[in-house]
């Protein structure tokens, strides 16, 4: 895998996590309310947490084509 | 003496004697709408004809709301016939990507607009959006789907797709040089970039298909899943949003690309396959459309309960009567017209029977709109309350009328300085044939 791709999966694989971790983890409890907790986020702002996962998704498009190649190479030999 | 003709692509939109005052009569309009804004800020909710449900005997939900959805509504068509030119490999629709494109982005920006026009403490709402939202919710769908991911997926894919463009542009002299090389970020046509432009295009519409309907279907939730609000609640709420998303979205392309075919004078490449696909498309989304309307219709006159039968009555007889007839009318003759246009050869011969049904289509979506939101709120109560009424303020007809001026004037100002039908590619084209 290139240098290229390793940087846009990685951001596509960070994106859908932040999204996860959102929805699943930061974001008011799913299931069947049955206190006031169901309605209060478990972390403020988790819906922005989940809305920079998915443009990080989407992102990953733009880096994907607009990265040069020079600067790929240019990199390869620090690795 | 040797002339030299040089034949500058003429897909940019042309400053002629008539885009001027257009401009400034789109200008005159925002700035009436800016004013009514403005009034709604310093005054509050009250300068619009938007009332507390039951005891005040008002709709919470009005114009802006029918808006929303209807801007989202046009959206849909774009990016999806965008999508669908890449994915089904539909060549004949493909001068008209950009134009689909940039509505899609206009339309959701507008959308975005229209909610903090509805918000009373715009400021306040959109953080307590932010720092609230529930993934329960389908609010938190339609705001992260609709107005970020999608909004920002549409941006992510009209500029990708316009980076050749752009590049081919600047490397002509065009005017505004300098922002058309910003938009081609060091495009140089390599056969590598070529390449990853192709995949790239690929797995955008890919993701982006299922997530639009994913997005108007959450919008249709909105409304579909409120238990205690009969005109609302139903199962054919989501699937008949993302069909009248369709046909006002592809009856406004229609519009539009009839504009550009007589302003830009490009009757070879807006031919009449392009218009037929799209009249074909138009016609059976509208045709399913109303087999929705009229499954609905039954069910709820038949089976529905005495609050549900009430709302009805109120749009089949009732205040809202005129304006629910009207827009049946209007798809009605639409279908006739589209039917016409299609088997009639001597229709063919002009576009006017298309731009009308287009036009009818777009009216029609808009009072359907209005008519989902606002009845099921005024006479739609559980509770014991007399029955309400809606009318919009002047405030929110101007505020309505500068949102609309303003997606016409960013239209036109994109046109201006940007192909807005795609450049020709040689390469591509000689690529795909076998």
């Amino acid at each position: 895998m290139n240098a290229r791709r390793f940087l846009v999966w990685s951001m596509i694989l960070i994106g859908f996590g932040l999204q996860a971790l959102a929805y699943l983890a930061l974001a008011a409890p799913l299931g069947t309310p049955t206190d006031v907790s169901f309605s209060e986020p478990r972390m403020p702002f988790a819906a922005l947490v989940f809305i920079v996962g998915v443009g990080m998704v989407f992102a990953a498009a733009i880096v994907y084509e607009l990265l040069p190649d020079r600067w790929l190479r240019r990199r390869k030999p620090q690795r | 003496m040797a002339t030299t003709v040089r034949t500058l692509p003429t897909e940019r939109g042309r400053g002629g004697r008539s885009w001027y005052p257009v401009v400034a009569i789109l200008l005159l309009v925002l700035g009436v709408g800016i004013y009514g804004y403005l009034q709604e800020l310093s005054e509050g909710m009250v300068a619009t004809g938007l009332r507390n449900l039951g005891p005040q005997g008002g709709a919470t939900w009005g114009l802006y709301i029918s808006f929303v959805i209807y801007f989202v509504g046009l959206s849909f068509a774009g990016i999806s016939i965008a999508a669908l030119i890449r994915l089904a490999r539909l060549d004949t629709l493909r001068p008209i990507a950009r134009m689909a494109e940039v509505l899609t982005v206009i339309c959701l920006m507008l959308a975005a607009m229209t909610i903090v026009a509805d918000l009373g403490q715009p400021l306040r709402g959109i953080v307590n959006l932010f720092r609230y939202a529930r993934p329960q919710s389908p609010f938190f769908g339609t705001f992260t789907m609709v107005i970020s991911g999608y909004l920002f997926a549409s941006m992510v894919y009209l500029y990708l797709e316009g980076r050749r463009d752009a590049a081919v542009r600047a490397a002509q002299g065009a005017p505004y040089a300098r922002f058309l090389r910003v938009w081609a970020a060091g495009y140089a046509d390599t056969e590598a970039e070529r390449e990853r432009h192709r995949r790239t295009s690929f797995w955008l519409s890919v993701a982006i298909v299922p997530m639009l309907v994913t997005a108007h279907s959450t919008l249709g939730f909105v409304f579909g899943l409120q238990v205690g609000r009969p005109g609302w609640y139903s199962a054919l709420q989501a699937p008949a949003f993302v069909m009248l998303a369709g046909v006002s979205g592809l009856g406004m392309l229609i519009v539009l690309a009839a504009i550009a075919r007589r302003t830009l004078r490009l009757p070879e490449r807006l031919g009449p396959g392009l218009f037929r696909s799209l009249g074909l498309f138009l016609f059976l989304l509208l045709l399913a459309y109303l087999y929705f309307v009229a499954v609905e219709l039954l069910t709820n006159v038949y089976t529905g309960s005495v609050r549900e039968r009430e709302v009805m009555a109120e749009l089949l007889g009732g205040g809202y009567a005129w304006l629910y007839w009207s827009a049946i009318a209007g798809f009605v003759a639409s279908v006739a017209l589209l039917l016409g246009w299609l088997v009639l050869a001597r229709l063919r011969g002009s576009l006017w029977p298309l731009v009308v049904a287009g036009l009818l289509v777009n009216l029609g979506a808009v009072a359907k709109r209005f008519l989902i939101v606002v009845p099921s709120q005024t006479n739609g109560q559980l509770l014991p309350y007399s029955e309400g009424s809606y009318a919009p303020a002047w405030t929110e007809y101007a505020v309505v009328a500068g949102l609309l001026a303003l997606g016409a004037l960013l239209f036109l100002g994109f046109a201006k300085v940007f192909p807005i039908i795609p450049l020709p590619d040689h390469k591509d084209a000689a690529r795909r044939e076998p």
